[in-house]
């Protein structure tokens, strides 16, 4: 097809009549939101951006959780070896009599 | 008239609808309607059916405001675009549109007397063609040439990039012209 055929088109394309709407359109859509409430509900997106949003906190309470958490972890994991075992005799016996030496 | 609030752009308009203002509603439906008619129109070639599908998108906003999230649209009329245009898919899907006579006469040589005419024909054999080419292709063409998008904010609305509208724009161009051959 030739270039004069397609700037036809092109010029159809752009100038393609619509008949048009009735007059009252927005008026009778206006008319009819009326009757009907509106639902306040919140897309699952939405709502769990918000739920995460009320969890919020300014970041120096995210590092002194972190730092709590950790400490605590560590806690768990590593048991203070001088915690003292009143089942262990020895140690008990050693406890008790490590003054009478010096006298 | 005050409801139509032209002061207020239409992100302002819709925080107001969000919070339950019908006057923001009525403010929104007045300003954009008309586009969005001539959109649907030109998908369904039908006035009553254009005037339900942008009823339809106007009362979906109203009945569930939340739709509209400002921070991952960047412009409303860009989004309803988008909604009107989904809602014509459907439209189409639901209701295969009437086919139009394809026994219609084409303009002989007798007719060339009557340039208007013969006008007249050929707009009815391209919108005929139009409504034949698949829905992608003749979304891409509605947006570009008959609302004047630019082809970057058609792609934004038919949610592509824009190497793959041009190529829809393409396609459904070359198909237009061997089907329109000899008919112009």
């Amino acid at each position: 097809m030739s270039d004069a055929h397609g700037e036809k088109l092109d010029e159809m394309l752009k100038s393609r009549r619509i008949e048009p709407a009735g007059t009252e359109l927005a008026e009778r859509i206006i008319l009819k939101a009326e009757s009907l409430p509106q639902n306040h509900t919140i897309p699952p997106s939405e709502w769990i951006r918000r739920l995460f949003a009320e969890f919020h906190l300014p970041r120096p309470a995210y590092v002194v959780a972190g730092a709590l958490i950790f400490g605590i972890l560590v806690g768990l994991y590593n048991p203070l070896d001088t915690a003292t075992d009143d089942s262990d005799p020895v140690y008990l016996q050693s406890f008790l009599y490590a003054d009478e030496e010096a006298l | 008239m005050a409801a139509d609030w032209p002061d207020k752009d239409d992100h302002e308009l819709l925080a107001l609808l969000q919070a339950g203002s019908h006057h923001a509603f009525a403010a929104l439906v007045r300003r954009h309607t008309e586009r969005f008619y001539r959109l649907a129109y030109r998908f369904v070639q039908s006035r009553e059916s254009a005037e339900d599908i942008v009823q339809d998108a106007f009362l979906k906003l109203w009945e569930e405001p939340g739709r509209w999230q400002p921070e991952r649209n960047a412009k409303f009329t860009t989004w309803f675009y988008r909604v009107v245009v989904n809602l014509c898919l459907d439209w189409k899907k639901k209701k295969r549109p009437v086919p139009l006579d394809e026994e219609m006469p084409l303009p002989d040589e007798r007719e060339t007397v009557d340039a208007a005419m013969i006008r007249a024909e050929e707009e009815k054999i391209l919108e005929i063609e139009i409504a034949d080419l698949p829905d992608r292709q003749r979304a891409a063409l509605n947006l570009c040439f008959a609302e004047g998008f630019s082809n970057q904010e058609a792609a934004e609305v038919m949610g592509l990039n824009l190497k793959a509208l041009q190529s829809l724009i393409m396609r459904a161009k070359a198909t237009l012209r061997e089907r329109m051959k000899g008919r112009m």
